[in-house]
């Protein structure tokens, strides 16, 4: 499963890609299936030809946590939630089952998308 | 302290309007962001994990009680609050919006600050010694200096655009407190036998991911050739610095390559060329320079206190932060106040906006207006009186500043790592305060004494780890937050790089391993040695076994 990523332009605020339209939830992200390739690719190409909505667009890996999705990396959970020594700062505030699911995600690994971006770099 | 007049305030206002225009022309679309952001970055904006971070220059660690309480309001007005003063004396804004960013700077310089220099490759900002013109070992002044290589190096159009960042720090103590020897030009002054003062010049030390201690290239610059020799330096490593490897682009790889015999004969062959009369600082102005730091109006105090002393006996508390954060100053009746940005829990270097404004007025009332931020990521009242200290004491106490740490195992240097930086590969915030709290008992780390832990979270290294006493350095191991150690670091006049200790650890392993080190120290430790000496004396292995023994 995969879901896309990105910040927004005007306040760097981490953004998930949802049908056309970028949300400030993981939880309220879309969420592709490993067999929609194309698609996600077809959503990565309309972010990044929206460069003054958002930049550095990129898509990561998702893994199950507690019946939920998390992201696989534990950079891109940060992301999703806010810094882990502020627990009042950042998208994790509002609390509820998804940053909940996101606080106990494990299978860590590298941010497959962020690396391909540095790499382009 | 140095005040800015019409031609820097005038430069600020222009500077801060093209930002306006800059930001501007990027939302609107007519700037793409490869465009904009060598643009940002010129005007220390990055993007980050979770919103843009603005660096906010403090030129030579020096800031007065008006623009402390500046920084306050921007920490409330644009950020959640706080601010984190960095291992080179700057202070940056995490939760920063880009459209908020030009009324930000706007901000700034309506009290004389600004982010230029914080980013990009041209000379940073310069570091200095956060004692300076309070301590006795100094031989002069070296904000004089800073400031000199601050109005030189601005907007240098030569220098702009470098083969990679510069970063130039000076002392006048033989104590070294700004990590000279670890920089891309570190600066020591020295009095010559004539009492003539000149700079020991060291050029190619650095950090990241190939560490190198500097070496001199010339062991006595007259102070009036700085300029032309700073020139001479910078146009070497301009024509044959490596553009082609961002690795390996620094300064240091050029000296290490040609040798610092060789780079120091280029150097001198260029200087050579240069006119002098052009080059260097003419007089007046470094009289006038001069001036501006010479206007501190002390008092002729006794030597004792009896304030001080009888508070000294009577609390305990106030006895133990004297101990560990008072230093002596140049005249009688005053010290140099170190107060501790490392209390349990906090997060290594953050300051809240309630708390600048605590210092800002300690400073104001107490302090001729003075105050400073040190590379451990601390502040300094570097003017008190005796008298006023337990009054001083009291307040930083009320406002969780009175930590009595400085240089003891919990006043720990820490990146803001993986938790904010888009760079980081682990955590480092966390992991200090794992290692602080292990080690919250003050009587326990007064006995363990001076030790230097300093946490980065890559191989950038912002965070010390090579010249630390205990360095962690966070890596990505197979995706997950592994540690590294390393011992034997040393950023002071000792300088050294430290050695890799063994295999990294799982985080949850870290403050345990490093109670593991101390405890193979105190246990060969002779009378008065650090835990640095001890290193030095008795090697690695002790240590190692420490650590490692029982996970074979």
């Amino acid at each position: 499963m995969k879901a896309i990523t990105a910040n927004r332009l005007i306040d760097g605020e981490v953004v998930f890609w949802k049908s056309g339209q970028w949300v400030d939830r993981f939880g309220d992200a879309q969420l592709f299936d490993d067999h929609h390739a194309a698609d996600v690719e077809a959503a990565v190409a309309t972010g990044k030809s929206q460069p003054t909505v958002v930049v550095d667009v990129y898509p990561i890996d998702l893994v199950q946590s507690g019946g939920r999705w998390a992201p696989l990396s534990y950079r891109e959970r940060i992301r999703a939630l806010g810094p882990t020594n502020e627990p009042t700062h950042g998208k994790q505030v509002e609390g509820g089952d998804v940053v909940e699911a996101l606080r106990h995600a494990s299978g860590a690994a590298r941010s497959t998308g962020r690396v391909d971006l540095i790499r382009r770099k | 302290m140095y005040q800015y007049d019409l031609i820097d305030k005038e430069f600020l206002a222009d500077r801060s309007a093209e930002f306006r225009g800059q930001v501007a022309r990027r939302l609107s679309g007519e700037l793409t962001e490869d465009q904009f952001k060598p643009l940002r970055l010129m005007n220390g904006l990055y993007l980050q994990l979770h919103a843009y971070m603005l660096r906010v220059a403090i030129p030579y660690g020096s800031l007065n009680p008006t623009q402390a309480r500046r920084l306050a309001q921007i920490a409330r007005d644009y950020d959640k609050g706080y601010g984190h003063f960095t291992t080179r004396q700057n202070i940056q804004f995490n939760w920063i919006k880009l459209k908020d960013a030009p009324e930000i700077l706007d901000k700034l310089a309506e009290v004389d600050l600004h982010a230029i220099q914080t980013s990009g490759n041209c000379i940073r900002n310069t570091t200095s010694d956060p004692y300076a013109g309070a301590t006795a070992e100094e031989v002069d002044d070296p904000r004089v200096w800073c400031e000199v290589i601050r109005q030189w190096s601005t907007l240098h159009p030569e220098f702009s655009f470098l083969p990679r960042k510069f970063k130039i720090a000076i002392t006048a103590s033989a104590k070294d407190r700004t990590a000279a020897k670890v920089h891309d030009i570190g600066l020591l002054l020295r009095q010559g036998r004539d009492g003539q003062l000149g700079f020991e010049v060291i050029v190619g030390g650095g950090q990241g991911r190939t560490p190198y201690v500097g070496p001199t290239i010339k062991q006595f610059l007259p102070t009036d050739r700085l300029l032309s020799y700073l020139e001479a330096i910078l146009r070497v490593y301009n024509r044959h610095g490596r553009r082609d490897n961002i690795y390996k682009a620094r300064i240091k790889i050029l000296v290490a390559a040609l040798g610092a015999e060789e780079f120091a004969r280029q150097v001198e062959e260029e200087w050579s060329k240069i006119d002098a009369a052009r080059a260097d600082l003419p007089a007046p102005e470094l009289a006038r320079i001069r001036a501006a730091f010479a206007t501190t109006p002390f008092k002729t105090l006794p030597a004792r206190s009896e304030t001080f002393e009888a508070a000294k006996a009577s609390d305990a508390a106030f006895a133990r932060f004297v101990r560990n954060n008072v230093r002596p100053h140049k005249l009688p009746g005053y010290a140099i106040v170190e107060i501790s940005l490392k209390a349990q829990e906090q997060t290594p270097g953050d300051a809240s906006a309630d708390q600048l404004d605590v210092v800002a007025d300690l400073a104001e009332r107490y302090g001729f207006n003075d105050l400073r931020v040190t590379h451990a990521q601390n502040l300094v009242l570097p003017h008190i009186k005796l008298d006023d200290l337990p009054t001083v004491f009291a307040a930083l106490q009320t406002a969780n500043l009175a930590t009595p740490n400085i240089d003891l195992v919990s006043d720990i240097i820490a990146c803001p790592g993986l938790d904010y930086c888009a760079l980081a590969n682990a955590r480092a915030i966390p992991i200090a305060q794992d290692i602080a709290r292990q080690f919250a008992d003050l009587d326990r780390a007064e006995q363990v004494g001076e030790l230097k832990i300093k946490i980065s979270g890559c191989i950038n290294a912002c965070g010390h780890h090579h010249v630390a006493h205990i360095g962690i350095l966070g890596v990505d191991k197979k995706g997950e937050e592994f540690y590294q150690l390393s011992l034997g670091g040393s950023g002071a006049e000792d300088a050294s790089i430290g050695k890799i200790l063994g295999p990294a650890l799982p985080a949850d392993k870290v403050a345990t391993a490093v109670d593991q080190l101390v405890g193979a120290y105190l246990a060969v430790r002779t009378d008065g040695e650090r835990f640095l000496d001890t290193y030095r004396r008795v090697g690695l292995e002790p240590f190692k076994e420490a650590v490692y023994a029982q996970a074979d």
